[in-house]
C-alpha cells in the first residue's frame, strides 16, 4: 500500500513537471468528445433526401381561387431533412450509391390533380432499409399532413365565404359559378317590409335562427376540419447540447480517453526508463504497481470530469434553464468518476502491460479506446449482444451512473449496481493487468 | 575463498522464448569476494547480474540469499526517474527500500558521487552523472553485496577511482561485489573472472 502510494506520488509530480503533456491529455478528449457530438448531432438531425420535383412546381399555386405557397410549405416540412434537388436517374443512383436515404418524388401531373379537386394528388417516397427510413418517412408523412392542412384551410376558406354570402348576400363565385343572392339579411329586411302574416312571421322566425346558427359555423366548421390541435409552448429547458444525455456522454468519453491511454502510458514509461526492474526487485509489487497507475487515472479523470460538470453547470445557470444544474449531485458524481477512472486505469494498465513500450502503449491505447466507446454508445435494445459485450467494459457503466447520479429523482439502485460492476471491473482487469506485467518483464 | 557465502545461483537458466540467455549456471559469491564477469556483447553478463539481483525471475533453479543480506543492483543502462532530480529519485529509491534516515542516506549520496541536489531533472544530467547516479540508488540502504553492471563505461577516470575505493571499502567491511566489464584493467580488481560465452561459464 505504502510502495503504490510512492508510486502515485511520484506520478503525480512527474505529470506535474509536464505541462504540456498534461495539457494534450486533457484537452485531447475534450476535442474527441466535442467532435463525436458534432458528427453525432448532424448525422442523426439531417438525413440527405432528393427531392425529384417531375412536374416542375411552381413557387405557389391557386386552388379553388386560394393561393398557396407550395415552396414555403415545402421546405418548412422538411426542415428535419436535407433536400437534394436532382433528377429521377441521378437520385436513384445517389441513392444505391448509399449518398442518400431516400427519393421524395413529385410525379407528373401533381399541380393539375391539385387544382381539379377530383383527382388526389400523390407524392411517392423511395426509401432504403437503413436505421433513418424511420425518420425520412415520418418527414414525409409530416410533409404530406402539413400540405393536406394547408388545402382544407383553403377548402374551409372558400366554403366559409359562401356561408357569409348566405348571411350577407351579394355577388358571389362558388368553384367557377358566378351568382348573386339576396342573403339571410337581405331576407330578413324584405320581410319586414311585408304585413306579419302567420307564414311571414314563421318565415322571419327561419331567417333569424339561420343567421344565429350560420353566426357560429366558422369555429364550428374549424373544429370539424382538425378536432385536435397541437399548441406548442415555449420552453427554457434544456437544450440538446445541455442534456443530461449529452452531458453523461460527454464525461464518460473524455475520462475513457484520458484514463486509458494515461495508464498504459504510464506503466509502459516505468519499462521505457527502465526502472520497472529495480522496483520488482522487492520494492513494489506488481499488484501495487498496477494499483498506483489505476489510482492515478482516477485522481486525473475525477479532477477534468468534475471540471467538465462544473462547466456545464455554468453554462446552464447562465443560461437561467429550468431545473438548473444539480450542483447537489456532484460528490456522487465525484465518486462515479473516481470508480469509472479506476476501473477504465485498470484496462489501460492491461494494454500498457501487453504493449511493453511507451509509444506503443499509447497507440494501443487509442486503437482499444475507440471501439469501447463506440460499442457502448450503441443502444442495448439495436443489438443486445453488442450491449453484453459492452458490459465487460467500463464506459457503459460509467455512462449510465453518470446519467443516473445527475438527472434520476432516485437513483440510488441503478447507482448501487453500476458501481458495483465498475469496482469489480477494476479488479478484474487489474488482476490481469498484474499477470500482464510478466510479460512486461520479459 | 572461505568467507561466507551471500548469495549463490543454483542451476540457473534463463530463456526468451526458445532463445536460451544463460544456460545451467552455478555460483558462489562469498563474503570480502569481488567476481568479474567478463565475454562478448549478448554472452549472458547482463542476464546473470539480473538473475542474481532478483530482478529477472530464473526459467529454471534457483538464487539463494543469505539471511538479512541486503543486494545493491546497478544495471548496465541508468534506471532511474528522468523527470525527478537526482536527490528525488534517490530519496523515493530510499522510502520504497524502506531505508531509516532518508534524506540523512540521500544527502551523503549525493557528496559522494558528487551530484547536484537542485531540482534538475535527471534527464538532463550528463551520462557519466547519470550513471553515477545508478550506481548511487544502487548503494541506498548499504547492501553487502553489490552488482554492478558495466559501471565503469560511462565514467571518467576520477569517478573511475572513486568507484572502485567505494568496492574496496565494501569488501573490507565484509561484503562482496559482483560486476560485468568490458575492460580487462579492470579484471585485475578482481578476486574471481568468469568469463561467459554464448550463455554458458567458459572458464
Amino acid at each position: 500500500m505504502r510502495s503504490a502510494w510512492l508510486i502515485f506520488a511520484k506520478d503525480v509530480r512527474v505529470l506535474a513537471r509536464s505541462p504540456a503533456l498534461l495539457v494534450v491529455l486533457l484537452a485531447y478528449p475534450l476535442v474527441i468528445a466535442a467532435l463525436v457530438g458534432l458528427v453525432a448531432s448532424y448525422a442523426s438531425s439531417k438525413p440527405r433526401v432528393a427531392f425529384v420535383d417531375e412536374d416542375g412546381l411552381p413557387a405557389a399555386i391557386e386552388v379553388a381561387g386560394h393561393r398557396f405557397d407550395l415552396a414555403g410549405t415545402i421546405e418548412r416540412s422538411t426542415s428535419e431533412l436535407t433536400l437534394v434537388r436532382v433528377d429521377r436517374a441521378e437520385a436513384e443512383r445517389q441513392l444505391r450509391a448509399g449518398r442518400i436515404v431516400a427519393l421524395l418524388v413529385i410525379p407528373r401531373g401533381f399541380a393539375a390533380d391539385l387544382r381539379s379537386l377530383v383527382r388526389r394528388p400523390k407524392i411517392e417516397l423511395k426509401t432504403t432499409r437503413g436505421g433513418l427510413s424511420p425518420r425520412v418517412s415520418q418527414q414525409a408523412q409530416a410533409l404530406v399532413y402539413s400540405l393536406n392542412q394547408t388545402l382544407s384551410d383553403a377548402y374551409l376558406d372558400a366554403t366559409l365565404k359562401v356561408v357569409r354570402l348566405v348571411v350577407g348576400g351579394g355577388p358571389g363565385e362558388f368553384f367557377g359559378n358566378r351568382f348573386t343572392v339576396i342573403g339571410l339579411t337581405g331576407a330578413r329586411e324584405l320581410l319586414a317590409e311585408l304585413p306579419p302574416t302567420e307564414q311571414v312571421r314563421e318565415i322571419r322566425k327561419f331567417v333569424s335562427q339561420a343567421e344565429t346558427a350560420l353566426g357560429d359555423a366558422d369555429e364550428a366548421l374549424r373544429a370539424t376540419a382538425r378536432p385536435v390541435e397541437l399548441v406548442e409552448l415555449g420552453d427554457r429547458g434544456r437544450t440538446w447540447l445541455l442534456s443530461a444525455q449529452v452531458q453523461a456522454y460527454g464525461l464518460a468519453l473524455t475520462i475513457s480517453f484520458l484514463a486509458l491511454l494515461l495508464a498504459a502510458g504510464s506503466l509502459a514509461a516505468e519499462r521505457d526508463e527502465d526502472v520497472l526492474q529495480r522496483l520488482v526487485r522487492g520494492l513494489v509489487g506488481h499488484g501495487w504497481l498496477v494499483a498506483a497507475k489505476a489510482a492515478l487515472a482516477a485522481l486525473l479523470a475525477a479532477l477534468l470530469g468534475l471540471a467538465i460538470a462544473a462547466a456545464f453547470g455554468v453554462i446552464v445557470e447562465l443560461g437561467g434553464v429550468e431545473g438548473g444544474q444539480p450542483w447537489e449531485r456532484l460528490p456522487l458524481l465525484a465518486v462515479g468518476l473516481l470508480l469509472a477512472g479506476a476501473a477504465l486505469g485498470a484496462l489501460g494498465a492491461v494494454v500498457g502491460a501487453l504493449a511493453r513500450e511507451g509509444r506503443t502503449a499509447t497507440l494501443a491505447a487509442l486503437l482499444f479506446v475507440l471501439p469501447v466507446v463506440f460499442l457502448g454508445l450503441v443502444p442495448r435494445e439495436v443489438t443486445p449482444a453488442v450491449g453484453w459485450i459492452s458490459d465487460a467494459f467500463p464506459f457503459a457503466h460509467a455512462l449510465r451512473f453518470f446519467g443516473d447520479a445527475l438527472f434520476e429523482l432516485d437513483p440510488w439502485g441503478s447507482l448501487a449496481r453500476e458501481a458495483a460492476w465498475l469496482a469489480g471491473l477494476a479488479l478484474a482487469y487489474g488482476g490481469v493487468a498484474r499477470v500482464a506485467m510478466r510479460r512486461l518483464l520479459a | 575463498m572461505s568467507g561466507e557465502t551471500l548469495l549463490s545461483a543454483r542451476g540457473v537458466t534463463r530463456r526468451y522464448g526458445a532463445r536460451v540467455a544463460l544456460h545451467v549456471t552455478d555460483l558462489d559469491v562469498h563474503a570480502g569476494e569481488t567476481i568479474a564477469l567478463t565475454g562478448p556483447n549478448g554472452a549472458g553478463k547482463s542476464t546473470l547480474l539480473s538473475l542474481l539481483a532478483g530482478a529477472l525471475v530464473p526459467s529454471g533453479g534457483r538464487v539463494e540469499l543469505a539471511s538479512g543480506t541486503l543486494v545493491g543492483w546497478a544495471p548496465q543502462r541508468p534506471a532511474q526517474y528522468g523527470r525527478l532530480s537526482a536527490r528525488e529519485n534517490l530519496e523515493l529509491f530510499a522510502r520504497l527500500g524502506r531505508v531509516p534516515e532518508v534524506e540523512v542516506a540521500s544527502e551523503r549520496l549525493l557528496a559522494e558521487f558528487g551530484l547536484p541536489g537542485d531540482r534538475q531533472a535527471s534527464a538532463t544530467l550528463s551520462v557519466g552523472m547519470r550513471q553515477r547516479l545508478n550506481v548511487a540508488i544502487a548503494l541506498l540502504g548499504e547492501p553487502r553485496v553489490l552488482l554492478l553492471d558495466e559501471p565503469s563505461a560511462s565514467l571518467d577516470p576520477e569517478q573511475r577511482r572513486r568507484l572502485w575505493e567505494l568496492a574496496s571499502g565494501l569488501r573490507a567491511h565484509g561484503g562482496a561485489l559482483v560486476f560485468a566489464t568490458q575492460h580487462l584493467e579492470e579484471l585485475e580488481r578482481a578476486d574471481r573472472v568468469i568469463r561467459l560465452e554464448e550463455g554458458r561459464a567458459a572458464g
